[in-house]
């Protein structure tokens, strides 16, 4: 009798293993072309099957969620990234959390970056993580700085402090964080130093004064001005690697652009 | 249906922080403004700062009446919202004496910029 059992479940279990989560999308979306092996000695070789993998997970998130998915891409070969409008924080990364074919349960981090020329000048990332199927995800958003994003703090725990070293760094707000302040800067600190306006050298320096007996503040005074050195040679560093994969695919969904 | 088109796009809609509209940002920062005024006597027993409690409130009022030209709700909130975390700080003592001076600024010599101070202190 037990080894019967243990043989269904062991049954059970590869089919489950073989046919679940993100994989088994690849039955259901075939993606059609097959790129050729990679064999240059030099070139990172990515697993083909993983990628059309993730190719048709990203077609499944972006026909699941059509009002906040923007776009899916592939980045680096082999990452795949879904960049979602800034209202969709909380219901994509729910999605990804509960949805039984993903089950995204870990929040690995949440990563800001600040490009001043864009009308959003900031990207908030997501980086998720399913232990079940063994696979990773980048969320992206954006938002300016004024701004709110919702916080992400109901859906993933881990998300209280990683939304306020965003607050701290970028100064983006999170709207419904439960207790956001300062984490990484010092009391009375001003300004956000992880902004591309924020100058390397800061704006205030500290010194212990020895008549006032503590430690005071005062506006920065550099003996030399910032010099930017141009370190980079004239020459090509990489001709080898002059047509390298691009850093991003972009994948092809359902959804129409509606701006 | 041309006329339309730039109508539309002035009228964006935007997000609010906590505020829909000014008179709401208003009453935000007098509340916050009323808060701090009653931590003043707080401030000065708690931290032994060698200033007295006029002097304090003098020092809140001037942080204030720095931003008064603000006129965008967003900004206005968003001071807020920093204006309260500060007030956080100072009352649950995060912030220490140090750093509760540092509003008055004391030790920066400011260069001078008129010809006389300029003439006094040596430079041409």
């Amino acid at each position: 009798m037990s080894s019967i059992l243990r043989s269904i479940s062991c049954g059970l279990r590869n089919g489950l293993v073989k046919n679940s989560g993100v994989f088994s999308f690849a039955r259901r979306f075939k993606s059609e072309e097959i790129p050729e092996e990679e064999t240059r000695p030099t070139v990172r070789k990515f697993d083909n099957v993983q990628r059309s993998n993730l190719t048709d997970f990203g077609k499944y998130v972006a026909e699941c969620l059509p009002k906040y998915v923007q776009k899916v891409q592939l980045t680096a070969g082999d990452e795949l990234e879904v960049l979602i409008a800034p209202d969709g924080v909380v219901p994509v990364l729910q999605f990804l959390k509960d949805h039984h074919q993903a089950q995204f349960e870990n929040l690995v981090d949440i990563a800001g970056m600040d490009v001043p020329s864009r009308p959003y000048r900031f990207e908030i990332i997501y980086n998720l993580l399913s232990l079940r199927y063994n696979s990773r995800i980048r969320v992206k958003t954006y938002t300016d700085e004024l701004t709110p994003i919702d916080s992400c703090n109901d859906v993933y725990k881990a998300a209280n402090w990683y939304e306020r070293e965003i607050w701290d760094m970028y100064g983006v707000f999170f709207a419904n964080h439960p207790d956001l302040r300062r984490i990484l800067t010092d009391y009375g600190f001003e300004g956000h130093p992880q902004r591309r306006d924020f100058p390397l050298s800061g704006y205030v320096e500290l010194r212990y004064d020895d008549e006032k007996k503590r430690v005071v503040c005062e506006p920065l005074e550099l003996a030399q001005e910032f010099r930017k050195f141009d370190l980079e040679a004239p020459w090509e560093q990489f001709p080898n690697f002059r047509h390298a994969n691009p850093a991003t695919e972009e994948i092809e969904t359902g959804n129409k652009e509606e701006k | 249906m041309a006329a339309r088109e730039p109508a539309k796009r002035i009228i964006q809609q935007v997000r609010p922080i906590l505020s829909v509209d000014r008179e709401e940002a208003r009453q935000r920062v007098i509340n916050l403004y009323k808060a701090w005024h009653r931590t003043a006597p707080f401030i000065v027993e708690k931290f032994d700062i060698p200033k007295s409690v006029p002097q304090v409130r003098q020092k809140l009022k001037e942080e204030f009446i720095k931003n008064k030209d603000v006129s965008d709700v967003r900004v206005i909130d968003m001071l807020v919202i920093k204006g309260q975390m500060e007030l956080k700080e100072i009352t649950k003592i995060w912030k220490q004496k140090g750093h509760i001076m540092r509003y008055w600024q004391e030790s920066i010599e400011y260069k001078p910029n008129d010809f006389l101070s300029k003439f006094m202190s040596g430079h041409n």
